[in-house]
């Protein structure tokens, strides 16, 4: 119960306990510092850019070592991540409008 | 035996019927994957959404002060993230075949992701009592801030429920020789993602919204 495995193009990767306790550890040290960070008296900007950061950083390790995407072929990698990525940039074109709806709204 | 092993040694007959992956994985792995894709797409619509709310509205509000509000969502978050690495321990017990360990590690799961919905319950009709909703702020600002709450936290939880009552259903089937070890991996990839999910659920809803 030791060992934890991910099987990817019929191999067997093993991981390890102490490589799987670490990942989880860090996610929690991440976790703290944006709470630390919430309450530390940064600008609005600077605390929604640093907890994005982290967010990432975190998600990024859950989708490699939790998700075992590190692991699968980089075809896979190369088919799902960029491609999630641009759809989550192109997203980001609302902005404007909402700091439009602020301005009226004042 | 999977997709995989099937398809590996085909090199006449069959092999055009059962060719491999170009992924190298099986297809409801590769299912789950566009799943998790789509609904990714979905909460970071919802996430946006509430962005755009927050940003275009003057007199928004912060209800959440450090307890006990963010203590118990850093318990919630705490608990999430050992249900993760539960599944991982389910998961491995899966594929090296010991069945009735890795049921055992499911069930961990289950309990650590219902206990993670009593306490989300339980914060809601905390809310409730003081008398947020989706359509009033009893702190006198946006009415926005309940709704884009309760509809983030939601759907959110909605999909924590979803693995707790799916989950269960796994484990019995796996230890009974229904599903194979394929099936818990591919739930475990489920549970990932909900964990995931949260991971900006809290940051963005909680924390940006502390007082």
């Amino acid at each position: 119960m030791t060992d934890t495995s991910a099987t990817t193009h019929g191999e067997t990767i093993d991981l390890g306990a102490r490589a799987n306790i670490a990942v989880w550890l860090g996610m929690i040290v991440i976790v703290a510092m944006e709470v630390v960070l919430t309450y530390a008296h940064l600008s609005v900007t600077m605390l929604l850019a640093s907890l994005i950061l982290l967010a990432c950083i975190e998600a990024g390790l859950g989708l490699m070592y939790f998700m075992h995407l590190k692991y699968e072929r980089a075809i896979f990698r190369w088919w799902t991540v960029p491609t999630l990525v641009f759809v989550l940039l192109m997203m980001n074109e609302v902005w404007p409008d909402a700091f439009r709806a602020l301005r009226m709204r004042q | 035996m999977t997709e995989l092993d099937l398809a590996a040694p085909m090199t006449h007959g069959h092999a055009a019927m059962l060719e491999q992956s170009p992924f190298g994985i099986e297809s409801k792995k590769l299912v789950m994957w566009l799943f998790i894709i789509a609904d990714a797409v979905t909460f970071a619509a919802l996430l946006l959404g509430y962005g755009f709310l927050r940003v275009g509205s003057p007199n928004w509000t912060r209800p959440f002060g450090f307890s006990p509000t963010i203590i118990n969502g850093m318990v919630m978050t705490l608990v999430l993230l050992t249900s993760s690495l539960t599944t991982l321990y389910a998961v491995s017990a899966a594929q090296a075949g010991r069945r009735s360990v890795a049921v055992r590690w499911l069930g961990a799961t289950t309990l650590l992701g219902a206990t993670f919905a009593v306490l989300h319950l339980r914060e809601w009709f905390g809310m409730v009592r003081e008398g947020w909703s989706p359509s009033t702020n009893p702190l006198g600002g946006s009415v926005l801030v309940g709704a884009t709450f309760f509809s983030v936290t939601g759907l959110h939880l909605l999909h924590v429920i979803a693995g707790v009552v799916a989950i269960p259903i796994i484990a019995f089937g796996f230890r009974r020789g229904r599903f194979q070890a394929g099936h818990v991996e591919t739930t475990g990839l489920y549970w990932h993602f909900v964990d995931l999910v949260w991971m900006f659920v809290f940051p963005l809803v909680y924390l940006l919204n502390a007082r």
